[in-house]
C-alpha cells in the first residue's frame, strides 16, 4: 500500500511546481496584452489614438499593481475553486468557457487517432517481429519515413492531394458550417467527414514509432529461453506469438501509450493550424501571441493535468500488472 | 504586402514552412474554384483569427461581427478617397462657427430589428453610455448631447471640437431600450438587435451568419446572407480560394497578379492605405541612441532605398509610391504643401545624393566603404518581426542597397510581443512597421497619432502611437490649430499643413518606404458591384467593418 501513497506523494509535489512554473512562465514573456491587442486592433482596420488606448488599459485592468506574491496565492486560491479567470484575448468570455468551448474537438481529434495509431502500430509490429529478417520488415523504414517527415509537410501534401486534386476530403474546418452542432446523425457524420483527414495524417505520421518499438521488442523477446522452452513443449505458433512473446513485448509500449495519451491536449497545435480545426492547439497559440495569460495559464494546467494523470494512471497500472515494481519498490 | 499582418502574422514563426509549402501547392495547381460555394445569394467571408468566441457587442475589443452591419453609425466615411461622408441613420449634420455644437438631423421612419421606433433618445443613450463608461469611451467623447426633437439632436462641447465629428459620427448607436440594463462593456449581446441591412441569424466557433433584414431603411440588400467562416490563417485563406469555399478574403495569396489566370471565378484588388516605413528612435533629447538620431543619416537612408527593385523583390508588385509628407498619394494629394519639393519618394535610388547628405553632416567614407564618424561607424540595426516574410525580404533587400550608399543595415528579428515592447520603450534603432490612417479620409489624424509630441515619451517609458519619439513644438502648434478650424474650411487649414510638411520632411523621424497595398481577392462570378477604381465607395477590406457593410449593401447575385 506505501507503494501506492508514495506515488501519490510523489505527484503531489510534481503537481505544485507544474503549477507554479505555470504561473511564472507567461509572466516572463515580454510586452503586455494592451499593447499587443492594440496593435491587432490597428491592423484590422481600427483606429488607435491615445484615447482608444486609455479606455482599453481601462477595460483590462492591470493587476501589476498587486505584489507578485499576491497574484501567486490568488492564483493558487482561484485555481482551487476552478476559477481559471477571464480571458483578454477573448474578453468577455472566461477562460473556462473558451477551453470547454475547444477541448473536446482536440480530445476527440487526436485521442482517437492516437489510439487507433497504437493499436494498429503495435498488432502490426507484433507481426513483422515474429518474422524478422522477410520481406515484411521493410514496413519499418517505410513507416519511419512517415515519422520522420516534418508532420506539417506530410499534412500538406495529403491535404493536396486528397482533398485539393481528388476531392475526397473537405480542405479545412471542423464540421458543415450549414449544420447545427448537437448530437445528431447528419453533424456527427459531417465531423467524421471533416476530421478524417487530419487523424489520417496524426496516424500516419506516429505509426512509425509504435510499429519499430514493439517489432523490436517482439524480436529480443523471441530470444528469450521461455519462447524456446514454449516451442518445445510443441506448442501452436500463434499460441506462442499471442500469449508468450506479444503479452511480454507490449508492456513498455503500454507505458508509452499512457504517456502519449497525456500528450493529446497539447500535441495538436500544427494539426489545427493546417486543417483550421477548432481546438485548443489554436487557442493556445493564440494566447501566447496576445499575452493572454488567463487562458495560456487554463490551457497549461489542462495539459499538465493530462500529463500527470496519465504518468500516475501508468504507475499504478505497472503495480498492478507487473508484481516485479512493487516488489523490488 | 497589405496591413493585414494581424491576421497574415499571426502563423507563428514555426509555421514559415507550412506558408512555403502552401506557396509552392498552390503555385502548381491552377485547378479548383468550381464556381464558389453552394448558395448563389450568400456571401462567404474569412476570418483568418482561429475558432470564434460570441461577442456582437460593438463596443468590445474582441467583437466578431455586427459592426456596421447590424449596428450603423450616423454617417459613413469613406476613407479610400476624399469625399463626403455618406448618410446612414444621420441625414444632415453642420457645426456652429467654433465648432463646439454638432448639429445632426437623424433618419425618420426607422425601425429597430425588434420592431421599436429609432428615435432622438437612442442616440443620446448612446454617447451618454459611452461617455459614462470610460473603458468603451476609445475616441474620447466628451460632449453634452441633447435631444432638441425625434430627428435632431445637437452635440455641444466646451473647446472646438471639429476634428473630432468623424469619430462621433461614426460611432454605433444602440437602442435604449435593450441596451439600458447591461454591462456595455461586458456584455457579449448574444442576440444583437440593430438598424443595419443585417440581423443576426445564427453562431457557430466555426461559422456566423447574418441574413438580409426585409425591413432595413434603405430597402433589403439583394445578398441575402453573409457567412463569416474562421480559418486559421492567410494560408487557410489562400486554400480556400482555390477551393472555392470564401467568396472574399483580404490577404494575400500565391501569384496575386495572376489570380484571375489561375481561379477565374476571382480577381483580385488593391487599394493603399498603409505607409510603410522604417521607424527611428529619432530624439537624442529624449534619450535614443544610435547614428539614427542624426538627421542626415535618415536622409541618406532615404535616398539609398531602390523602391521598384523592392516593391518586385518583397511586395510582389502590390505596393505604391509614398509622400515623404505622409499625405496619402495619390487620394490626399490635395493635402500636400506646395513648397515640398519632392511630393513622392523618389522610386530609383541615388547614392551619390545620400553621400553628399552624410558627408555634409561631418560623416566620412571609410576604407572599407561604409561612413564614419568620431570613430563611429555607420552601423544600423533594423527590428522585425519573425515571421513576417515580405518585412524581412524588405529588410534584406534594403540592407544591400543601403551597403551602396555606405550605410551598413542589420536585422534583428524577434517576436511580436517583443517587437511591440521594443518600440513601445525606445530600444530600437529602426524598426519597419506601417504608419495607419484615422476615421476619415484627412493626414491630420496622422500627424497627431505619430508626429504629436504627447503621443511620445522619454526612452524607457511606453510610448503612444508615436514611439519614435519624435517632438516637435512647431508641430504641436500647428496641430493645435487645425484642431480650432472646421475640417471642410481647406484654405484655413493648408498654411498649418504646409507648416507640418516643412518640419516633417526635414526631420523625417519615420522614413518613408512604400504605402503598402491591401488586396482583397473576391468572386466576380458570383457577384458584381465590387469597390472598383471607377466607383471607390469604400475601402475594401473584409476586416475593415464600416467600409464592409457597406460593400454587402452595393453588392449583386449575377445569378
Amino acid at each position: 500500500m506505501s507503494y501506492f501513497l508514495r506515488k501519490l506523494g510523489f505527484y503531489a509535489i510534481a503537481l505544485w511546481a507544474a503549477l507554479t512554473l505555470n504561473f511564472a512562465i507567461p509572466r516572463m514573456l515580454p510586452g503586455n496584452p494592451v499593447d499587443i491587442l492594440l496593435a491587432k486592433l490597428q491592423q484590422r482596420g481600427g483606429t488607435v489614438s491615445p484615447e482608444t488606448r486609455e479606455a482599453y488599459a481601462l477595460l483590462l485592468g492591470g493587476d501589476d499593481s498587486s505584489p507578485l506574491w499576491k497574484q501567486y496565492f490568488d492564483y493558487l486560491g482561484n485555481l482551487a475553486r476552478g476559477d481559471l479567470g477571464v480571458s483578454v484575448s477573448y474578453y468577455p468570455a472566461n477562460v473556462s468557457d473558451v477551453i470547454s468551448q475547444s477541448l473536446p474537438w482536440t480530445v476527440v481529434l487526436v485521442g482517437l487517432s492516437t489510439i487507433i495509431a497504437a493499436v494498429l502500430g503495435v498488432a502490426l509490429g507484433a507481426f513483422v517481429g515474429w518474422k524478422p529478417g522477410t520481406w515484411l520488415d521493410s514496413l519499418v523504414p517505410a513507416t519511419t519515413l512517415l515519422a520522420a517527415v516534418p508532420y506539417f509537410w506530410l499534412a500538406l501534401i495529403l491535404t493536396y492531394l486528397l482533398a485539393r486534386v481528388l476531392g475526397w476530403f473537405p480542405l479545412q474546418g471542423g464540421y458543415d458550417v450549414t449544420l447545427t452542432p448537437g448530437w445528431n446523425a447528419e453533424f456527427i457524420g459531417s465531423a467524421i467527414h471533416y476530421g478524417f483527414l487530419p487523424a489520417l495524417t496524426i496516424v500516419l505520421a506516429s505509426i512509425g514509432g509504435w510499429l519499430m518499438g514493439m517489432r523490436n521488442m517482439m524480436v529480443s523477446t523471441l530470444s528469450e529461453d521461455y519462447i524456446l522452452t514454449a516451442e518445445a513443449k510443441g506448442l501452436s505458433p500463434r499460441k506462442i506469438m499471442r500469449s508468450y512473446a506479444s503479452r511480454n513485448a507490449v508492456l513498455p509500449s503500454v507505458a508509452g501509450f499512457a504517456i502519449s495519451l497525456g500528450f493529446v491536449v497539447s500535441g495538436s497545435v500544427i494539426t489545427e493550424q493546417v486543417f483550421s480545426y477548432p481546438g485548443i492547439g489554436s487557442r493556445l497559440l493564440s494566447a501566447v501571441q496576445n499575452n493572454d495569460f488567463a487562458l495560456m495559464q487554463g490551457v497549461f494546467l489542462f495539459i499538465t493535468l493530462a500529463v500527470l494523470g496519465a504518468n500516475l494512471v501508468v504507475d499504478m497500472l505497472y503495480g498492478v500488472i507487473d508484481p516485479r515494481t512493487r516488489a523490488r519498490s | 504586402m497589405s496591413p493585414t499582418k494581424g491576421t497574415r502574422r499571426r502563423a507563428a514563426a514555426a509555421l514559415a514552412g507550412t506558408a512555403a509549402l502552401g506557396l509552392l501547392m498552390s503555385a502548381c495547381s491552377g485547378s479548383g474554384g468550381d464556381g464558389g460555394s453552394a448558395e448563389a445569394d450568400t456571401l462567404i467571408v474569412t476570418s483568418q483569427a482561429g475558432d470564434m468566441q460570441i461577442n456582437f457587442n460593438p463596443f468590445s475589443l474582441s467583437r466578431i461581427g455586427g459592426l456596421g452591419t447590424i449596428y450603423e453609425p450616423l454617417f459613413f466615411f469613406n476613407k479610400a478617397q476624399v469625399s463626403d461622408p455618406v448618410p446612414l441613420l444621420g441625414t444632415e449634420q453642420a457645426w456652429n462657427e467654433d465648432g463646439t455644437e454638432l448639429a445632426v438631423t437623424l433618419r425618420e421612419g426607422v425601425t429597430w430589428s425588434d420592431d421599436e421606433a429609432f428615435t432622438a433618445d437612442d442616440v443620446a443613450f448612446t454617447f451618454d453610455m459611452i461617455k459614462n463608461n470610460p473603458s468603451i469611451n476609445n475616441s474620447g467623447y466628451d460632449g453634452v448631447v441633447e435631444v432638441v426633437d425625434d430627428t435632431h439632436v445637437v452635440f455641444s462641447f466646451e473647446e472646438p471640437a471639429f476634428v473630432k465629428g468623424p469619430d462621433l459620427l461614426s460611432t454605433p448607436i444602440v437602442p435604449e431600450h435593450l441596451w439600458q440594463d447591461v454591462n456595455p462593456a461586458e456584455d457579449v449581446m448574444e442576440n444583437p438587435i440593430g438598424t443595419g441591412a443585417y440581423t443576426f441569424k445564427d453562431f457557430k466557433p466555426q461559422a456566423f451568419t447574418i441574413e438580409a433584414n426585409p425591413d432595413y431603411w434603405g430597402g433589403e440588400p439583394e445578398v441575402k446572407e453573409v457567412r463569416t467562416i474562421a480559418l486559421s490563417g492567410n494560408q487557410a485563406g489562400a486554400d480556400a480560394i482555390a477551393a472555392g469555399t470564401a467568396d472574399w478574403i483580404t490577404s494575400p495569396i500565391p501569384d496575386i497578379q495572376n489570380t484571375n489566370e489561375n481561379f477565374p471565378n476571382y480577381e483580385h484588388y488593391t487599394q493603399w492605405q498603409s505607409q510603410m516605413v522604417l521607424s527611428t528612435c529619432s530624439s537624442a533629447e529624449m534619450g535614443c541612441e544610435g547614428p539614427q538620431t542624426d538627421p542626415a543619416v535618415r536622409h541618406a537612408l532615404y535616398y539609398a532605398i531602390d523602391r521598384s527593385q523592392l516593391n518586385s523583390l518583397a511586395f510582389q508588385e502590390t505596393a505604391a509610391e509614398m509622400s515623404p509628407t505622409f499625405a496619402l498619394t495619390p487620394s490626399q494629394d490635395e493635402f500636400v504643401s506646395d513648397s515640398v519639393s519632392e511630393p513622392v519618394a523618389p522610386m530609383e535610388p541615388d547614392p551619390a545624393q545620400a553621400g553628399q547628405i552624410l558627408e555634409a553632416a561631418g560623416w566620412a567614407k571609410g576604407e572599407d566603404g561604409i561612413y564614419a564618424k568620431d570613430g563611429e561607424r555607420l552601423t544600423l540595426t533594423v527590428e522585425l518581426v519573425s515571421g513576417w516574410t515580405d518585412y524581412i525580404t524588405a529588410v534584406d533587400t534594403i540592407a544591400s542597397q543601403a551597403a551602396e550608399a555606405g550605410i551598413e543595415i542589420e536585422a534583428a528579428q524577434s517576436s511580436w510581443n517583443e517587437w511591440t515592447e521594443k518600440k513601445g520603450t525606445g530600444e530600437f534603432q529602426l524598426a519597419i512597421d506601417s504608419l495607419w490612417q484615422g476615421p476619415a479620409p484627412d493626414p491630420y489624424y496622422l500627424y497627431t497619432y505619430f508626429f504629436a509630441s504627447a503621443a511620445g515619451a522619454p526612452v524607457g517609458e511606453t510610448a503612444g502611437n508615436n514611439y519614435s519619439r519624435y517632438s516637435n513644438p512647431v508641430v504641436d502648434e500647428a496641430l493645435d490649430a487645425i484642431a480650432q478650424l472646421p475640417t471642410d474650411d481647406a484654405e484655413a487649414r493648408q498654411p498649418y499643413f504646409d507648416t507640418i510638411h516643412a518640419e516633417i520632411v526635414r526631420d523625417m523621424p519615420y522614413i518613408p518606404v512604400m504605402t503598402g497595398g491591401t488586396t482583397s481577392i473576391w468572386n466576380i462570378t458570383k457577384f458584381s458591384g465590387w469597390p472598383s477604381d471607377e466607383d471607390l465607395y469604400a475601402y475594401p477590406a473584409v476586416w475593415s467593418a464600416f467600409d464592409m457593410a457597406e460593400i454587402l449593401k452595393h453588392l449583386e447575385p449575377n445569378g
